[in-house]
């Protein structure tokens, strides 16, 4: 063979050709499989009627509600919607997300103002919400169910990765890891079980753990993606005339020093304009077990405590 | 780049169909350059550590190969020094001098050795160990010197070995880069074949697996005995599927391009004996030990005492070269005493043991064993301190609590994995010449699984994993 000839002869030119023939035939399998297996995951999906995946999609593209509650599971778990509708008079609807963040609260944000403006969100910013942590990228994982239908948070998706377009394609992606939870959540018995007071989900516990002395919050560096997007979670909100409030809810353990999100998020909305309330070091929560479900949450009694508490601040409305 | 990501289907895809386009005499230098991008990829810098060692094993081969016989030694000493000088500096430095502090605290003295800010280059265990292997082989006339310097820093650089093995001989892989290697069809599917089943394993399984391990693992002081005892067993499924797999997909990836790589796991789980274990498990490793210190030290060849010294040894070091943690170490040392405890109660027969049981449940006692040793083992191999895997051994054993799980599926995607692996590994082990889905004379069958494996990553798949656990080492 001469040194420089090209390795590909001819009986390996037929043999590629099979092999590119096969290689097709296995691509059609898999469409065709992805296609039946993803086309179902998303019937029974957007079939659910109660539950954790229910909630997103009735936040994205059912409620109506003139006041929204924004804010991680530090949202869904500590503000009682009944509160503020016998209190304000308006409709509420809480649109908390257990572990997602500033990114998904924006995504779903756009995605309800395409649909209407409400009166007033209320935003939870928690401590380290603009630390940088890999895994609230990967939390938008919550969102690929509505990538393909909503315009407006493929952006944010993006942010996941740079190859979520190329994902994307594949039908069963959006859906993966949520077999078992679209069963469950379709399933009869789980329905009655996974009811929500208007995407309040309460905690009827009482934290039994230590009592900590004193927390020391680390010194850490903050994502500039995070707090671009929390400035346009405000801007968006102004620019659309809605009352916008942001709470640092109540922790149950002092600390010796401030947070830095809290802080950043604080000086932020104060120049803007936008009330801030700071409910972390109040006297009424900090240290008071009986209030709290764990060192994080509040359970229903301090729930409702808090709810009213916000409401104090925000009437007259 | 992490095998397990987009980026490496891109890199495979470009580097594989160009070096089949490429006259054969040239396809070395694309190896060298995309394997260079590949290590690269991590943290750029530290091909320079390589290249600096790269540079002595290669002038230190053809030193050893000309020099007279009374020199040689100094020359291999040189290579050795070198390669576990980086070693040291880059792994050990600061676990050394941290135990040095403790001794000089004990006597109120301050250390005056600064501990060093750096990072630990990708994959520097398996790459040193491997250059050394070349010097070894060629000071002991095994292996001719390597003139060619592209072909050795290749031998060195090989992407799909290059941070996490198999560790491979000189006398196994330096040939096979002036080979000829064919476009054929069913090399190349076999590759592939075990490509897929390498991502199904850390995809599906290990990464799976991972969020639970973790979640107790690295919170020691909030979960109970129940859940430790679930983690362990977890990870002695992540760690087998997490390493397993990146050996597949390394053996897969150079056998689509023709190159033939040592088998590094053969079914561990199924051994019988830690010492049959040990012949399944990281075989490269085993092997590289066996030959390089286990052989030289005298073996099995010497007294019983010294044989039981020799096993200590190779096991000690074994748990250090996994990472500079005295949780390796005791894990090395958990290996090598069970190895030892196997042999000396080998010639033990108690006559009241010598009940006549059936075969296959004796057999399915002794897998179980093996399982329960090597998993106890593995505690101290995950935990992130040693105080950390006492706690967790007091609360496995005292078995208090309910069962941590964040929601169902958790449990339920673990379990799926851990099934789909026990399922195909006993096919493997125990009915290899019955029906099968990935080998079958049908091509519609075949590809109909392939398409099956697919749709499990897609379906079950964990997308945000993380990297190898034995990248680290």
């Amino acid at each position: 063979m001469k040194p420089n000839q090209p390795s590909i002869n001819k009986n390996e030119s037929s043999q590629l050709k099979g092999f590119v023939l096969k290689t097709v035939l296995l691509i059609v399998i898999v469409f065709l499989l992805d296609f039946t297996i993803g086309t179902t995951l998303k019937y029974f999906y957007f079939k659910q009627e109660s539950g954790f995946l229910y909630r997103t999609t009735y936040a994205i593209e059912k409620t109506k509600a003139d006041v929204l509650i924004f804010g991680s599971s530090r949202a869904s778990r500590q503000y009682n919607p009944n509160i503020f509708k016998d209190r304000i008079h308006l409709s509420c609807y809480n649109v908390g997300h257990d572990g997602n963040f500033i990114l998904y609260q924006y995504a779903v944000l756009s995605a309800i103002l395409k649909r209407y403006h409400p009166k007033l969100i209320v935003l939870d910013i928690a401590r380290g919400d603009f630390a940088i942590r890999q895994n609230d990228y990967e939390r938008l994982s919550a969102l690929l169910p509505y990538y393909s239908g909503h315009s407006e948070i493929r952006p944010i998706v993006q942010l996941k990765s740079p190859y979520e377009k190329i994902k994307t394609l594949s039908f069963i992606y959006p859906y993966n890891s949520l077999l078992f939870s679209i069963a469950v959540g379709n399933a009869e018995f789980n329905k009655q079980k996974m009811k929500d007071i208007d995407g309040y989900v309460p905690i009827d516990k009482i934290w039994t753990g230590s009592m900590a002395t004193a927390d020391s919050l680390p010194n850490y560096p903050m994502d500039s993606i995070k707090i671009n997007t929390y400035q346009s979670f405000i801007n968006d909100c102004l620019s659309n005339n809605i009352k916008l409030v942001i709470i640092c809810s109540p922790y149950l353990f002092k600390t010796t020093n401030a947070d830095n999100t809290i802080n950043l998020a604080k000086a932020m909305a104060v120049k803007n304009n936008i009330p801030f309330h700071d409910f972390s070091t109040d006297t009424s929560f900090v240290n008071k077990h009986q209030l709290f479900a764990d060192s994080i949450h509040l359970n229903n009694g301090g729930a409702n405590i808090l709810s009213n508490k916000v409401i104090d601040k925000i009437l007259p409305f | 780049m992490l095998f397990n990501s987009f980026q490496f289907i891109i890199f495979f895809s470009i580097v594989t169909s160009v070096y089949f386009l490429l006259p054969y005499q040239k396809r070395w230098i694309l190896l060298l350059l995309s394997s260079c991008y590949f290590y690269m990829s991590f943290v750029p810098v530290y091909i320079l550590i390589l290249g600096c060692t790269i540079g002595v094993d290669y002038f230190s081969g053809i030193a050893i190969e000309n020099a007279k016989t009374g020199q040689r030694k100094w020359f291999l000493l040189l290579s050795l020094v070198a390669n576990i000088g980086v070693l040291s500096v880059f792994k050990y430095h600061n676990f050394i001098n941290q135990n040095f502090t403790g001794i000089l605290n004990c006597f109120h003295v301050s250390n005056p050795i600064p501990y060093l800010s750096i990072l630990l280059p990708i994959g520097l265990s398996f790459h040193t160990f491997q250059a050394m292997s070349y010097t070894i082989e060629v000071y002991r006339g095994n292996q001719k010197a390597e003139k060619h310097f592209g072909i050795f820093a290749l031998y060195v650089l090989f992407y799909p070995q290059l941070v996490a093995g198999p560790i491979e001989r000189p006398q196994n892989l330096l040939h096979q880069f002036r080979e000829k290697f064919e476009f054929d069809l069913d090399r190349i599917g076999e590759g592939l074949k075990m490509m897929l089943w390498g991502f199904v394993k850390k995809i599906v399984i290990a990464d799976r697996l991972a969020i639970y391990v973790n979640t107790a693992f690295n919170h020691t002081g909030q979960h109970t005995g129940a859940t430790f005892l679930l983690a362990t067993i977890f990870f002695s499924f992540q760690i087998y599927c997490d390493f397993s797999a990146y050996s597949d997909i390394a053996i897969g990836t150079a056998k689509v391009m023709g190159f033939k790589l040592m088998v590094n796991f053969k079914r561990p789980y199924f051994a019988q004996t830690m010492a049959e274990f040990w012949k399944r498990w990281h075989i490269s490793l085993s092997t590289w030990f066996k030959d390089y210190l286990y052989i030289p030290l005298g073996g099995n060849r010497l007294s019983a005492t010294r044989l039981y010294m020799n096993l200590m040894v190779v096991f000690l070091l074994s748990g250090l070269w996994h990472g500079a943690n005295w949780t390796y170490i005791i894990w090395g040392a958990l290996n090598g005493a069970y190895l030892v405890i196997e042999m000396l109660t080998k010639k033990i027969h108690l006559p009241f043991l010598r009940i006549q049981l059936p075969q296959k449940l004796v057999r399915f006692f002794k897998i179980l064993l093996v399982f329960v040793l090597s998993s106890f083992a593995w505690i101290f191999f995950r935990a992130n301190t040693v105080s950390d895997a006492f706690d967790i051994i007091k609360k496995i054993a005292s078995f208090k609590g309910p069962l941590f799980y964040e929601n169902p599926s958790m449990l339920i995607y673990s379990f799926a994995g851990i099934f789909l692996l026990l399922l195909v590994e006993m096919k493997q082990e125990f009915y290899t010449g019955s029906f099968s889905f990935m080998h079958n004379k049908s091509w519609v069958v075949r590809n109909f699984s392939y398409a099956v494996l697919i749709i499990i990553l897609l379906v079950m798949g964990v997308f945000d994993g993380g990297q190898f656990i034995y990248f680290q080492f």
